[in-house]
């Protein structure tokens, strides 16, 4: 049996390397949100990979109500980006699934809209850099730019294809017998869907929820182009960071990354089971 | 039956296209006019710096130029160059790595939930949030080199993101660590989905561990390596987030990609028109190729 001893210990071996080296650029910078400014720089002997005197002035920093011993104040706190990143992702999500769960079930059911597969695929398959310029006249024209509803709207469109792909896979998927039955009692197709269908699907629902809401909350380019003050988004406001006396702000940035990070890590391990399900347009079920 | 109790084909019809109304508009929306928007303006000079409105871009009318401009446009080709070598590295090192994870998860072993669920941590990281992660790491007096020289015993005083081709390494390794889970989560699930009684049969009949995979497990899995492999050289064309907050293209041009170089002359020299040439000119390549390739899958 000393095979599959050997077979265990490499196996534990190589899984644990491929652990460090994952954990290393999360734990560096949790660790940096919790620096005092002399550590942030610290290189050499001096370089600690924890904090020595961990400390939450770069939140209080980030949120304003404290300038510690830096000289710069912010001319805006986090809390805004932070708004923006959340309404935005939030409602581009709810256009993305109401506009999806529908027209997967239409095509599920009816068969209508059989183009859109296909051209959500192509969708998702183009650069967002090679539409942005058309966007952003259009954007500008609709006076979208630089508002948080204009950005939900074009995350609602360009996370479109996963929730129709999602739902469509979950709505394949479901018995047809509960439905059959509704309608020989009588009920509508409309009625059927509503009360029926709908409620039956609340798990995988909210499931292509999260996964779209993930989508839509990672996301700078966009962002980057279509916000310029008012609602920038999180990781727009943290590149601007910055200040001309001390240069990057690394703990204060850190301490947002943080926050950013947080959310998509703890609904991406909630919704592990469905994960594969979503990445590949339901080509693959978990 | 009554004609109440069944829905006739009318009203399910009325109903599949009502259903799918809202996301066909969308669809149109963002395909159908910014597409022929972008055509128009890439026929022209035209440029949000003109004074003009964008209607009236054909006062600046140049047909051609701008897709002739692009032929002998070395930044855009060297781009273009730079993009497909990120993606010829990452993606086949993702590939790998995320296989030889897969295989070594296939089994049940203690503590493999716990494993797999920090594993698969990184693709759910913003990516604008691992780009300054890395951007940390690779200080010249940051951690990456604080690691490299208690493991060589020399200090290591790099400077990463300054120098051209170290630039773009930081890069690639801050992809792969990004997107190798991506690989892992996706061949797991498909190396889990091969049917067990084969690979038994072929155990007795004595083939070994590395034949088995070879011939039975590995033809299986073909389609879901097509699928993991196309997901990544789709996204890996893109790659825009990490790569911008790491280094913005630089230094100099050193990793400016696609992306970051459309970005660039969109927002810095805003020359619009020559910008929805070279968009148009990518979706058209991007069409064709895709068109291409899914002929061949279908084969």
């Amino acid at each position: 049996m000393t095979r599959p001893l050997t077979f265990a210990a490499f196996r534990y071996i190589v899984i644990l390397l491929a652990t460090a080296i994952t954990l290393i650029p999360i734990l560096w910078m949790a660790s940096m949100a919790f620096k005092p400014i002399p550590e942030w720089q610290a290189t050499g002997a001096n370089l600690t990979w924890f904090p020595r005197n961990p400390t939450l002035d770069n939140f209080r920093f980030i949120f304003g109500t404290s300038t510690s011993d830096l000289i710069v104040a912010l001319d805006r706190t986090a809390l805004k980006p932070i708004l923006s990143s959340l309404l935005s992702a939030s409602v581009g999500t709810l256009i993305a699934m109401v506009a999806g769960t529908s027209a997967a079930y239409g095509l599920s059911r009816f068969g209508s809209g059989a183009n859109l597969p296909l051209a959500l695929i192509q969708l998702r398959l183009f650069p967002p850099m090679a539409v942005m310029i058309p966007v952003m006249m259009m954007w500008a024209f609709l006076n979208f730019m630089d508002t948080w509803w204009g950005l939900a709207l074009i995350y609602g469109i360009v996370t479109l294809p996963f929730a129709f792909w999602l739902m469509k896979t979950f709505f394949d998927d479901m018995p047809r017998e509960i439905e059959e039955a509704a309608l020989v009692e009588g009920c509508s197709r409309a009625r059927v869907f509503w009360r029926i269908t709908l409620p039956m699907m609340r798990a995988p629902l909210a499931s292509a929820a999260l996964f779209v809401f993930i989508l839509n909350w990672s996301d700078y380019l966009i962002a980057l182009l279509l916000t310029t003050r008012d609602w920038v988004t999180i990781p727009v406001y943290m590149a601007s960071l910055s200040s001309s006396m001390t240069g990057q702000l690394y703990g204060a940035k850190a301490a947002l990354g943080l926050i950013a990070a947080v959310p998509p890590v703890v609904l991406g391990v909630l919704i592990q089971r469905h994960l594969v399900r979503g990445l590949t347009f339901g080509a693959l079920k978990q | 039956m009554s004609p109440a109790a069944k829905p006739g084909p009318d009203e399910s019809a009325r109903l599949g296209l009502r259903l799918t109304l809202p996301a066909q508009v969308l669809v149109l929306f963002i395909s159908v006019f910014p597409l022929l928007m972008q055509l128009y303006i890439s026929l022209t000079d035209w440029s949000p710096l003109s004074g003009l409105a964008w209607p009236r871009a054909w006062e600046m009318w140049n047909t051609f130029a701008n897709y002739t401009d692009l032929l002998s446009d070395n930044r855009l080709w060297s781009a273009l160059g730079r993009t497909l070598l990120v993606m010829a590295i990452c993606v086949p090192v993702e590939f790998l790595l995320g296989l030889g994870l897969a295989i070594l998860f296939a089994d049940n072993f203690p503590g493999k939930r716990l494993l797999y669920s920090i594993l698969i941590m990184p693709m759910m990281v913003v990516p604008a949030v691992a780009g300054y992660m890395f951007y940390m790491l690779f200080q010249s007096g940051g951690p990456a080199n604080d690691l490299l020289s208690a493991i060589s015993g020399i200090p290591v005083t790099v400077a990463w993101l300054s120098d051209p081709t170290l630039a773009l390494a930081a890069v690639m390794v801050a992809d792969i660590w990004q997107w190798t889970p991506l690989m892992f989560l996706i061949l797991l699930a498909g190396l889990v989905g091969v049917p067990q009684d084969q690979v038994k049969a072929a155990t007795l009949l004595g083939a070994n561990a590395w034949q088995r995979f070879v011939t039975i497990v590995l033809p299986r899995m073909s389609a879901i390596i097509i699928i993991a492999l196309a997901i990544r050289v789709i996204e890996c064309f893109k790659i825009f987030d990490t790569l911008f907050i790491m280094t913005g293209g630089g230094p100099g041009v050193a990793t400016e990609t696609i992306s970051v170089y459309i970005y660039k002359i969109t927002t810095q020299d805003l020359i619009w028109g020559y910008v929805a040439a070279i968009a148009l000119a990518i979706l058209i390549v991007l069409s064709v190729a895709c068109v291409w390739a899914m002929k061949r899958m279908a084969k």
